[in-house]
């Protein structure tokens, strides 16, 4: 239960600022999940006439008082899901946010099994068959002369 | 790991592997269209790629195709956002006076935002319809970018021409209301 505290911790202070920024987005954090039309980059990252334009309009949605979905969709309808720099959570845009996902499980799952291999080949041979009564004190003996 | 489940993982990542792979030349294949400006460039006379998109004054769809064999169309690329538009599309609505009744003049407003693009059409005075390709899905077929981009389509739907130097837009108009 204390190790599960931090997360739980954390989930309860990123929730707050994740409904913060959908509720009341900010031109800058859209400057970056938007893409400019016409150069193939992010909003930020342009200063060509087309991007100054979604970058006016944005500022409009938000004193409008649009949440972060809502002005994102309106670009949507405009320009095409081709706007948003990152994949929609639905229909084909799904591979590209799981398969990454996909791919590290199915890494750990192959390190896994190549860790539990490697171990199992190390571990030592099984002893054989216990010693007789005779050769149990014959082994003694020498042990005792070897160590006197 | 038995030999059956090793051979499975094997083939597994081969497929994998020859997936993706057909899946680049796919990729490749689908974007190697040169559109119609190469073709023009190549001295060919391509079929005006059809588009059927909605029209800027929000009175439902245009489909370019609805005019071949009835009338030639100059096609005019443009957007709000850029410059050099401004003076293009005044000549062709100046050009509209003259040639509109024998020739169709169809704007495709591209990657805009439709609000400022029917804002931008008031400010210049420029009457001819206009579609909305927001995405530039439609663009890409004629060419990509750069805009301004004015292409001269005959009656029969071939396309004659694209403006590149301005003097040529007379003859172009001439040369397609004679088709």
């Amino acid at each position: 239960m204390r190790r599960l505290f931090p997360i739980v911790l954390l989930a309860l202070l990123l929730v707050p600022a994740a409904r913060a920024s959908e509720r009341h987005p900010t031109l800058s954090e859209l400057e970056g999940e938007v893409m400019c039309p016409v150069c193939g980059t992010t909003l930020d990252q342009s200063s060509s006439p087309a991007a100054q334009q979604i970058k006016r309009l944005i500022a409009a949605r938000i004193a409008a008082g649009d949440t972060k979905t809502q002005i994102k969709d309106g670009l949507v309808a405009e320009y095409g899901s081709a706007i948003l720099a990152a994949p929609p959570h639905k229909g084909f845009g799904l591979v590209a946010w799981w398969l990454p996902v996909a791919g590290i499980v199915a890494a750990a799952i192959a390190v896994a099994i190549g860790a539990w291999r490697w171990a199992r080949a190390r571990e030592p041979a099984p002893a054989g068959p216990p010693l007789d009564a005779v050769a149990e004190r014959r082994l003694d003996d020498e042990l005792r002369r070897f160590e006197g | 790991m038995t030999r059956p489940a090793r051979l499975a993982a094997q083939g597994l990542a081969v497929s994998l592997v020859i997936g993706l792979l057909a899946l680049l030349v796919w990729q490749v294949a689908n974007n190697n269209s040169k559109g119609v400006a190469q073709a023009l460039q190549d001295g060919a006379h391509p079929t005006a790629p059809a588009f059927d998109l909605n029209r800027l004054d929000g009175r439902g769809r245009f489909d370019l195709a609805s005019l071949r064999g009835k009338k030639p169309i100059v096609l005019d690329f443009w957007a709000s956002w850029c410059v050099p538009c401004i003076h293009e599309s005044t000549r062709l609505e100046a050009a509209q006076k003259r040639y509109g009744d024998r020739v169709a003049f169809i704007g495709v407003d591209t990657k805009d935002f439709s609000g400022d693009a029917r804002h931008w059409q008031n400010q210049h005075h420029i009457t001819y319809p206009s579609v909305h390709d927001g995405s530039g899905s439609v663009l890409a077929k004629w060419g990509g970018l750069p805009i301004p981009r004015i292409f001269f389509v005959a009656r029969s739907g071939k396309v004659v021409g694209e403006l590149i130097v301005e003097e040529d837009l007379p003859r172009y108009l001439r040369q397609i209301a004679a088709s």
